[in-house]
C-alpha cells in the first residue's frame, strides 16, 4: 500500500510538475493534500451530484472519510443529469463545482465540447493485492476526462401486488398490457426506452443499436411505446419510486440503486426485473475551469480506491468498476442484506444485460431526441408526473 | 458468354500437373509411418484451421471498421451529423470503392476475383496449388468492395482465403496435390466455422461443396480446422449471431405443407438470382467501358438507389434481422427492397465488384420467406409462426445458390439450437435443391465453371479427365513420311520401325493423313513400289488438337482400330505434333482413377 501510493505521488507529481505545491512537498498526495488544507484553510471541495439515497451513501461511504482523512471539507450540489447547468457555467465563467458525478455518455460528449480536463490513469491507487489499476479497472473504464467509478443499471420495477397469480419475467412484459395491466412509468426521452422496445421484438443485445440505426428501427421501437396506454413520463429518479409507492403506476423505470433503497430502507412490496437492464457507467469528471482541480484529481485517486468502492458498494447497490471490488463486496453494513444480489454486474442479474452505447448517444443524441419528441411527445399523450 | 471462356480454368504454367502429382503421392499410407505422416497432416490441417480463422476475424473486423468511418453502416449514418455530405458520400463511396476494385483486378491474370468457384475447380481436377498472389488481390478486392458499401456477400471471400492459406501451407511443406485438396478444404472449413459460429456447417460445408466426396483421410484434418475455428471465434469474434430465435412455438402439421412450398417457389427465386448475376455479367462485357472501370459505374448507380432504399447497401445483416421480424415491413416493402436488392447484387457483382454471393442470397431469401409469412398470416392462417416462414425461405434460396442443403440446415441448426426450426428448413430445402438443379445446376459456382468450360455435372472422374490435356501423352516415336517418298522405302521403314502405321507430314509441317503399312504392302505387291507414298490409299483416321482432353480421346479410341491418334495443331496450320498411343490413353485413364480412388477411399 506504502509502495503503491508512492508510485502514484511520483505519477501524479508528473501530471502536475506546474503546481508549486507538489513540486515544493514531495509528498505522497494524501499528505500533499493535507498539507494544502492546512495552508489554504478554507478549500472546499464542491461536488456536483445526484440526490437522494445516492447522495447519502456516498455522504458516508466516500464524502465524509475523505474530509476526515485530508481535512478538506465537502460541499454538495445536487442536479438531475443533462450538460445544461455545465454549458450554461461554462459560458458565463465560473464555474461553481470541481467534481462532477456524471453518466459516461454525458462525459464523453461534454469532453468532446472541451467543457472537461484531461484526467490522467496515474491519479489511481493500486488494488490492494498490488494490481495496478489499468487491469482492476473494468473495460472502458478509463477514458480521456472521465474516470468510472460504478456502473449502475436502469431497470424496471413493479408492484408485487399489481397482478395477482403472474409476475413479469422479460422486458416483453412491460409492453404487455393485456397480461399486465396497468398505468407505465417511463424516464422522459428516448434512452433506455428504444432499447427497450426494440428488445422486446426479440432482437439480441449485440444488435439493438445498430437496428435503432435505422429509420426502420426507430419506428418499431416508437410504435412499441405508442401502443401502451397512459404513461407517466419521470425526469428526477425519485419520481418512479413515488409513483409506485402512491400505487399510480405498477411499472416503472428507474435506476436499480433507487428500486433498492425503496425495497429494503422503505419495505415498499416493489421487485426489480432484471431482464434487459441497461447498463452505464457513472465517472467522474473534472469541469474546465475548476477551482480545486487538484484537490479533485486526489478526491478521485481516494474514492474509486478499492476500499471506498466497496464501501459505496455495499450502501447502496452500484457495481463498482474495480474487479477488486466487487469480490469483496458483503453484506450492507445496517440491515445485513447481501448487496452481491443487488448490484446490477452479479452473473445471476447480469444475463441480459444491455450496455449503454455512450458513443452512439453521444454522436446522435440531437436527431433521436428530435424524432423521439416527433413521434411521441406531439401528441399530448404525455403526462407530466 | 465471351467473359467466361476467355478465362480458362486451367493456368497454362502447369499443364503436367498430374505427372507431377505422381512423384510426391506415393509415399506409405499403411503402418506407423503413414500414421505419424497422417497425425501431421492433421496438426497442419489445425495449424490452418487457426490461421485461417484469424484472417477471417480480420476480415470481418476491418470490414465492420470500413463501414463505419465510411458512413456506409447504419450506426455510422446516424452517428454522422451532416445530412448532405451523408447523401455525397452515399454515392461517391461505393463509386470510388469500385474504381480502387476495378485497378486491383488489373493485376490478376484473369482480369476478375477469384471465388469459391475457382477453388472448387482447383480441388475437383485435382490440381490445387492455388496462386497466392491471386488469392491476396482477391481477397483486398472482397474487403474494399464490402468496406465501400458493394452489395455482396463475405463469405466468399473469406471462403477463398482459407483455401488460399490452406493451398499455401500445402505448398510449403512439398505436398502432394491430394493433400492439397485436404489443406484447402481445412482452410475452408475453418473460415465457415469462424464466420457462422458453426463448426459441423464448416465440416459439412468443406466436404459438400469443395471436396465433394467422404473419406475419412480428410474428414480429420478439415475437423481440426473448424474446431480451431471456432475456439478462436468463440474468443475474439465478439459478433452477434447471425439471426436469433426466442419463442417456442411449434407450426401445425399443414404448416409443413407450406413450409415444402416455399422451398420449391424459393428454388426459382434462386435461379433468378443466379441468372441475373450471370445475365449482367454477359451484358457488362458488351459495355464499350474500360473493364476496370464498370465497378465503379456500378458503385454510382448503386449510390443513387441507395439515397432511396438503403437497405441494398452492404452485406445487409439489418435487413436481414429485420425480416425475422413480423411487421417490420409491409408486404409492400418486402417486395421492393427484394427486387432492389436482388438486382444491386447482380449490378455489382456483374459488373465486376469482388464479392460473395452468400450474404445477399441469405438476405433475398430472408425477404422472400418473410413476404410468404406476411401472405400466410394475412389469410388469418397462422400468427406465432413468422420466423418460421422467414427462415424456410431463406434456406431455400440460398442452398440452391452455393449448392450445399446439408450446411445450409446445420447453419440454422447450430445459429438457432432449435430442432423445430432446423425440421421446417429441412422441410423446405427438401424441394428446393433439386428442383434447382434440375433447372438451372447444382449450384452457382458449377453454373460458371460449365460456362468456363468445366462441367462437373457428371461428376469429378469426368471433369478430372476433361481437364487432363493430351499435350504431355505425345509421343515423336512414330514414322513420319514424306508425301513424296517412295512406297517401298516406306515399307521398309515401317518394318524397321516396328510399325503398323505411317504418318504423311509434307515439307512445311503440314499433317497429310496416315497410311498403313497394310495398304502399302498391297501396293509393292502389285509392283507399285516405286510410286509415291501419296497416292496411297489413306486410311480415315480422326485427329486430335494438342488442347484436347484425355476424355475426348477416350472418346475417339472406341472408333479407331490403329494403334495411335495423330496430334495435330489446327490453330498452327495443320502442324504435326506427334502421337498419341492408345495404351498411353489408358494408362492415364487408369492412373486418374486409381488416384481418385486413393484419394478418396483411403484411409490415411
Amino acid at each position: 500500500m506504502v509502495r503503491a501510493e508512492r508510485q502514484a505521488g511520483a505519477s501524479w507529481r508528473k501530471t502536475a510538475c506546474g503546481l508549486l505545491l507538489a513540486a515544493l512537498t514531495g509528498m505522497s498526495p494524501l499528505a500533499a493534500g493535507q498539507d494544502a488544507a492546512a495552508a489554504q484553510g478554507e478549500a472546499t471541495l464542491d461536488i456536483l451530484t445526484w440526490g437522494g439515497a445516492y447522495e447519502r451513501a456516498q455522504r458516508r461511504a466516500l464524502f465524509e472519510p475523505f474530509t476526515e482523512a485530508t481535512g478538506i471539507p465537502v460541499r454538495v450540489h445536487r442536479y438531475n443529469g443533462g450538460l445544461k447547468e455545465l454549458r450554461q457555467a461554462a459560458k458565463e465563467g465560473s464555474i461553481p463545482w470541481d467534481l462532477i458525478d456524471m453518466s459516461r455518455s454525458e462525459a464523453k460528449n461534454a469532453c468532446a465540447s472541451q467543457l472537461l480536463e484531461p484526467i490522467a490513469p496515474e491519479i489511481l491507487h493500486a488494488s490492494p493485492q498490488g494490481e495496478p489499476a489499468r487491469r482492476d479497472f473494468i473495460h472502458g473504464a478509463l477514458n480521456r476526462c472521465a474516470i468510472t467509478h460504478s456502473v449502475f443499471a436502469t431497470v424496471v420495477a413493479y408492484r408485487r401486488d399489481a397482478f395477482p397469480g403472474r409476475r413479469p419475467t422479460e422486458i416483453d412484459d412491460l409492453f404487455n398490457q393485456q397480461d399486465f395491466p396497468g398505468p407505465r412509468a417511463l424516464q422522459r426521452g428516448p434512452a433506455v426506452n428504444l432499447e427497450w422496445a426494440l428488445l422486446s421484438y426479440g432482437v439480441p443485445e449485440e444488435e439493438i443499436y445498430r437496428l435503432l440505426s435505422t429509420r426502420r428501427g426507430l419506428s418499431l421501437a416508437f410504435k412499441r411505446l405508442d401502443n401502451l396506454d397512459s404513461i407517466h413520463w419521470w425526469e428526477a429518479g425519485d419520481t418512479p419510486v413515488e409513483l409506485l409507492a402512491e400505487d399510480r403506476v405498477v411499472m416503472a423505470s428507474g435506476f436499480n440503486g433507487r428500486f433498492f433503497d425503496a425495497m429494503v430502507n422503505r419495505d415498499l412490496p416493489i421487485e426489480i426485473l432484471w431482464d434487459g437492464q441497461v447498463q452505464e457507467h457513472e465517472v467522474w469528471a473534472i469541469p474546465r475551469g475548476a477551482r480545486e482541480s487538484e484537490q479533485a484529481r486526489q478526491f478521485i485517486g481516494f474514492a474509486t480506491s478499492t476500499e471506498r468502492q466497496t464501501a459505496l458498494a455495499e450502501l447502496i447497490p452500484y457495481g463498482p468498476s474495480r474487479r477488486s471490488a466487487t469480490i469483496q463486496v458483503a453484506n450492507h453494513p445496517d440491515h445485513g442484506v447481501d448487496m452481491r444480489l443487488h448490484i446490477p454486474t452479479h452473473p445471476l442479474n447480469a444475463e441480459h444485460a444491455l450496455t449503454k452505447d455512450d458513443e452512439w448517444y453521444a454522436n446522435s443524441h440531437e436527431r433521436i431526441d428530435e424524432y423521439f419528441r416527433q413521434a411521441l411527445m406531439t401528441e399530448g399523450t404525455s403526462e407530466l408526473p | 458468354m465471351a467473359a467466361d471462356t476467355d478465362s480458362p480454368t486451367t493456368p497454362p504454367a502447369e499443364p503436367q500437373a498430374p505427372q507431377n502429382a505422381q512423384a510426391t503421392d506415393h509415399s506409405p499410407s499403411q503402418g506407423p509411418a503413414g500414421m505419424l505422416r497422417f497425425l501431421g497432416l492433421v496438426l497442419l490441417g489445425a495449424v490452418i484451421g487457426g490461421l485461417s480463422a484469424l484472417a477471417a476475424v480480420g476480415f470481418v473486423n476491418a470490414v465492420i471498421w470500413l463501414n463505419d468511418l465510411l458512413l456506409i453502416s447504419p450506426r455510422g449514418r446516424m452517428m454522422f451529423a451532416h445530412p448532405e455530405a451523408l447523401a455525397l458520400a452515399t454515392v461517391a463511396v461505393p463509386a470510388l470503392g469500385g474504381l480502387v476494385v476495378g485497378q486491383l483486378h488489373r493485376a490478376i491474370r484473369e482480369r476478375r476475383p477469384h471465388t469459391p468457384a475457382d477453388l472448387i475447380a482447383a480441388v475437383q481436377t485435382r490440381r490445387g496449388r492455388l496462386p497466392f498472389k491471386a488469392g491476396l488481390l482477391s481477397a483486398m478486392s472482397g474487403l474494399v468492395s464490402l468496406g465501400s458499401g458493394a452489395s455482396v456477400g463475405q463469405y466468399g471471400p473469406l471462403v477463398h482465403m482459407g483455401a488460399t492459406l490452406g493451398s499455401l501451407g500445402a505448398r510449403l511443406m512439398r505436398m502432394g496435390r491430394s493433400d492439397d485438396n485436404v489443406t484447402i478444404a481445412c482452410g475452408v472449413a475453418a473460415a465457415i466455422a469462424t464466420a457462422f459460429h458453426a463448426p459441423l456447417a464448416g465440416i459439412v460445408f468443406a466436404h459438400e461443396v469443395v471436396l465433394r466426396h467422404y473419406a475419412l483421410r480428410a474428414f480429420a484434418p478439415v475437423a481440426a480446422a473448424a474446431i480451431v475455428g471456432h475456439v478462436i471465434a468463440t474468443n475474439v469474434l465478439s459478433q452477434g449471431a447471425l439471426f436469433h430465435v426466442t419463442d417456442t412455438a411449434v407450426p401445425r402439421p399443414w404448416e409443413f405443407a407450406a413450409f415444402i412450398v416455399i422451398g420449391g417457389l424459393g428454388a426459382l427465386v434462386a435461379g433468378g438470382y443466379m441468372h441475373a448475376i450471370l445475365a449482367v455479367g454477359r451484358w457488362a462485357a458488351k459495355l464499350p467501358v474500360l473493364p476496370s472501370l464498370r465497378p465503379g459505374i456500378a458503385g454510382a448507380v448503386l449510390g443513387l438507389v441507395a439515397l432511396w432504399v438503403p437497405e441494398i447497401l452492404g452485406m445487409g445483416q439489418e435487413t436481414l434481422r429485420f425480416a425475422t421480424i413480423q411487421g417490420a415491413f409491409s408486404s409492400l416493402d418486402l417486395v421492393i427492397v427484394l427486387v432492389l436488392k436482388l438486382a444491386a447484387t447482380a449490378m455489382c457483382i456483374g459488373m465486376g465488384f469482388g464479392g460473395g454471393v452468400f450474404s445477399p442470397a441469405l438476405v433475398i431469401g430472408t425477404l422472400f420467406g418473410a413476404l410468404c409469412g406476411t401472405l400466410v398470416t394475412q389469410l388469418g392462417m397462422a400468427d406465432e409462426t413468422f420466423v418460421f416462414y422467414a427462415v424456410c425461405g431463406m434456406v431455400a434460396v440460398t442452398a440452391p445458390v452455393i449448392g450445399a442443403p446439408l450446411t445450409t440446415l446445420l447453419i440454422v441448426f447450430e445459429l438457432t439450437g432449435s430442432y423445430v426450426l432446423t425440421t421446417a428448413a429441412l422441410a423446405s430445402v427438401t424441394l428446393a435443391s433439386p428442383i434447382a438443379a434440375q433447372l438451372f445446376g447444382r449450384s452457382l459456382f458449377d453454373i460458371q465453371l460449365a460456362r468456363r468450360g468445366l462441367d462437373l455435372s457428371a461428376g469429378r472422374g469426368r471433369a478430372l479427365l476433361q481437364n487432363t490435356r493430351l499435350k504431355s501423352l505425345v509421343s515423336q516415336e512414330c514414322v513420319i513420311l514424306n508425301p513424296n517418298d517412295r512406297v517401298q522405302e516406306a515399307v521398309t521403314r515401317l518394318g524397321e520401325g516396328g510399325h503398323g502405321e505411317a504418318y504423311l507430314v509434307d515439307d512445311r509441317q503440314r499433317y497429310r493423313g496416315s497410311v498403313t503399312l497394310a495398304d502399302l504392302e498391297v501396293m509393292r505387291g502389285k509392283g507399285q513400289g516405286h510410286h509415291r507414298v501419296r497416292s496411297c490409299q489413306r486410311t480415315p483416321r480422326p485427329v486430335l488438337s494438342p488442347e484436347a482432353s484425355v476424355w475426348d480421346a477416350m472418346h475417339h479410341v472406341q472408333d479407331v482400330t490403329g494403334e495411335a491418334i495423330a496430334v495435330v495443331d489446327d490453330k498452327a496450320g495443320d502442324a504435326f505434333l506427334g502421337v498419341v498411343y492408345e495404351s498411353s490413353i489408358a494408362r492415364a485413364y487408369l492412373k486418374h482413377s486409381e488416384d481418385l480412388r486413393r484419394e478418396e477411399h483411403g484411409t490415411g
